[in-house]
């Protein structure tokens, strides 16, 4: 022990050192099997450093992997907010009895696995004829409403019904007041939903694995799972720079929105 | 710019009614002031005159035309908010121009009219700020340009002044007295505040439960007030009322006694027709409670001593008096009651005439 409480003492540094270590190596893993075109997938400094491993990971089946990423993360994104703004303003808005209620029933259904509902999702999805990637935007819209209501509700109710009423009497559409008036003085509320939304479905693996019958509709997620073990051997270098490129756009949409998110968590802490 | 007319005016939420049969008639470039206690009705009054509350009987006109059925825009009038209820997330400019851009008006047109309120309200130097880098008296000046750029017929007004500090309230006060004289716009103003509907009203319409408890000027409100709650509310210090036996009030003096008639209950003088007076000649004797210094009087808070209003219970019964030379608290006062003023009233509160 150390009389100065501001040095640790020689054993905690060390404890403290091993469990950093422990933190990063595994992304000290991706980032040097990534760079290093010989990778044999053990954690050392790269024999040599060249960006052939990136440039397959983005070429090919693994490109169009990465465009169904995307295509089911903006999508899920999109729709979620969407439905939830329409539903949310209202919920803020009418005088319907119990809805408090309702949101929180709503919110323990998806508290529930969502494992437990994957056999009637999907055969409603096959009876739908959506068993594809659209499918899968609508399912993981479906599990992502109650949340994103809850919030959005939370965010409108702090938009004073004075604004609103000063914009009706000054002639404006119930449409022109949310485009104009509410959406825009929400757009923190929004960004912290359409973020949640799009990082959770990039990240979504079970719905697709599920849903998605062909290899050509698989998103990285699958297209990672898949990639271990091809053609016998594992290819390291490839499957590091396959998970680098998979976990860029989570990064950079946090960063893109994290300047809402600040106010957006700042706005929820205000209404409880 | 349009009269107003409100006839049989009703409004209930579920069963209960909050407006009563209101009707009253506004003269076109009017100024005219609700004004009443919280809960009263005022507000909801103006929000039905605006349509931003569903009427449930009798019919509102402006300018001739019943508008019951009309959504608020389609009304031609202009409302200012309490809250200002500026559009946080637009500039000053904007906020002005929102309505007028709504109404596909050519952009030179906007600009001109926005510029022409922002002349008007000195709120030139402001026009590219946003809200809520403004004062709070700038803010309001913002919500009343919003309203001049759409030269609406009738201006409504919900207690625009009552977020804002004493100083600015005065000021602002001002400002919209010199407006109306400028538009000559027919203005409806809803206000707690006796001053300001003192000051700002061509015709003041005192509600109480809904109901409208007079029409008037100001001054007819001040000098004839139809009823004990008119003549409580209006005027800047509340009316003192002494209850009488048997129509009469006895004085001090041994024998003498102000009569006013069998059905009087009540007699209501306000504090400033009240004088200080050498007790051998007072109508009433007090012994000061408390003072209140305004500067340019003081308020004095008596309990009377005078054996015959001590009152039946121990309660001792408080009147205030507006004096101009100062007096210490403690020492009793001879007061004399300025015949011309007094307000007699009966059993239900009503004035009897003199």
């Amino acid at each position: 022990m150390s009389d100065n409480p501001d040095h640790p003492s020689r054993a905690m540094a060390i404890a403290l050192a091993f469990l950093a270590v422990i933190w990063v190596s595994p992304f000290a893993w991706l980032v040097s099997n990534a760079v290093d075109p010989l990778a044999g997938g053990q954690l050392r400094l790269p024999a040599a450093i060249g960006p052939d491993n990136f440039i397959r990971a983005m070429s090919g089946s693994a490109a169009e992997q990465f465009r169904n990423s995307l295509f089911i993360a903006a999508g899920t994104a999109t729709l979620t907010l969407i439905v939830a703004s329409g539903a949310a303003y209202a919920l803020s808005r009418l005088r319907v009895p119990g809805r408090n209620a309702f949101l929180w029933s709503l919110v323990l259904l998806r508290m529930l696995p969502p494992t437990g509902i994957l056999v009637p999702i999907y055969f409603a999805a096959q009876r739908a004829g959506i068993l594809n990637n659209t499918g899968v935007i609508v399912a993981l819209t479906v599990l992502n409403l109650p949340f994103a209501m809850l919030l959005l509700k939370n965010f409108f109710d702090t938009v004073p019904i004075e604004l609103e009423e000063a914009a009706h009497v000054e002639g404006a559409s119930l449409l022109t007041i949310l485009r104009r008036i509410v959406l825009p003085m929400s757009r923190a509320g929004l960004a912290v939903v359409w973020f949640f939304s799009f990082t959770g479905a990039w990240n979504e693996f079970m719905f697709p694995l599920l849903f998605s019958r062909t290899t050509s509709a698989f998103p990285m997620s699958i297209g990672l799972y898949s990639a271990f073990g091809r053609q016998g051997a594992i290819d390291y270098g490839y499957l590091a720079a396959f998970s680098i490129i998979y976990a860029a756009p989570a990064i950079a949409v946090y960063f893109m929105l994290r300047r809402n998110m600040n106010t957006g968590f700042a706005g929820v802490g205000v209404k409880g | 710019m349009a009269d107003l007319e409100l006839r049989g005016v009703e409004k209930s939420f579920g069963g209960m009614t909050v407006i009563n049969g209101v009707d009253l008639s506004v003269g076109d470039g009017e100024f005219v002031v609700f004004v009443g206690p919280s809960g009263c009705g005022k507000s909801t009054l103006l929000r039905m005159i605006a349509g931003l509350e569903h009427i449930t009987g009798g019919e509102i006109a402006i300018g001739g035309r019943v508008v019951n059925r009309l959504s608020a825009p389609e009304r031609g009038i202009a409302m200012v908010f309490q809250s200002y209820a500026l559009y946080p997330h637009m500039s000053v400019r904007q906020n002005m121009s929102f309505g007028l851009e709504l109404q596909r008006r050519p952009k030179a047109e906007i600009a001109r009219k926005v510029q022409n309120a922002a002349d008007i309200l000195q709120l030139g130097p402001y026009l590219d700020r946003m809200p809520k880098a403004l004062s709070g008296g700038q803010r309001q000046r913002v919500a009343i340009g919003r309203a001049i750029v759409r030269e609406p017929e009738v201006f409504l007004f919900d207690e625009p002044l009552s977020n804002l500090d004493a100083a600015l309230r005065g000021q602002t006060r001002l400002e919209i007295a010199r407006l109306h004289a400028r538009l000559g716009a027919t203005m409806i103003y809803v206000t707690h505040d006796q001053t300001e509907a003192m000051t700002l009203a061509d015709r003041i319409v005192v509600l109480n439960a809904g109901r409208i408890e007079q029409v008037g000027t100001p001054l007819e409100l001040y000098r004839k007030p139809v009823n004990a709650f008119v003549a409580g509310f209006i005027g800047g210090q509340t009316m003192n009322f002494l209850p009488l036996t048997d129509g009469a009030l006895p004085l001090a003096r041994e024998g003498a006694s102000v009569e006013l008639g069998a059905q009087a209950v009540m007699l209501g003088i306000r504090p400033e027709h009240l004088r200080l007076a050498p007790q051998p000649e007072a109508d009433l004797l007090g012994r000061v409670d408390v003072i209140e210094e305004f500067g340019e009087f003081s308020l004095l808070h008596l309990e009377l001593v005078s054996a015959s209003h001590a009152g039946a219970g121990s309660q001792p019964r408080l009147i205030t008096v507006k004096v101009e030379r100062p007096v210490a608290a403690g020492e009793t006062v001879g007061l004399t009651i300025e015949r011309d003023h007094i307000h007699a009233f009966d059993a239900s509160g009503r004035v009897l005439a003199a």
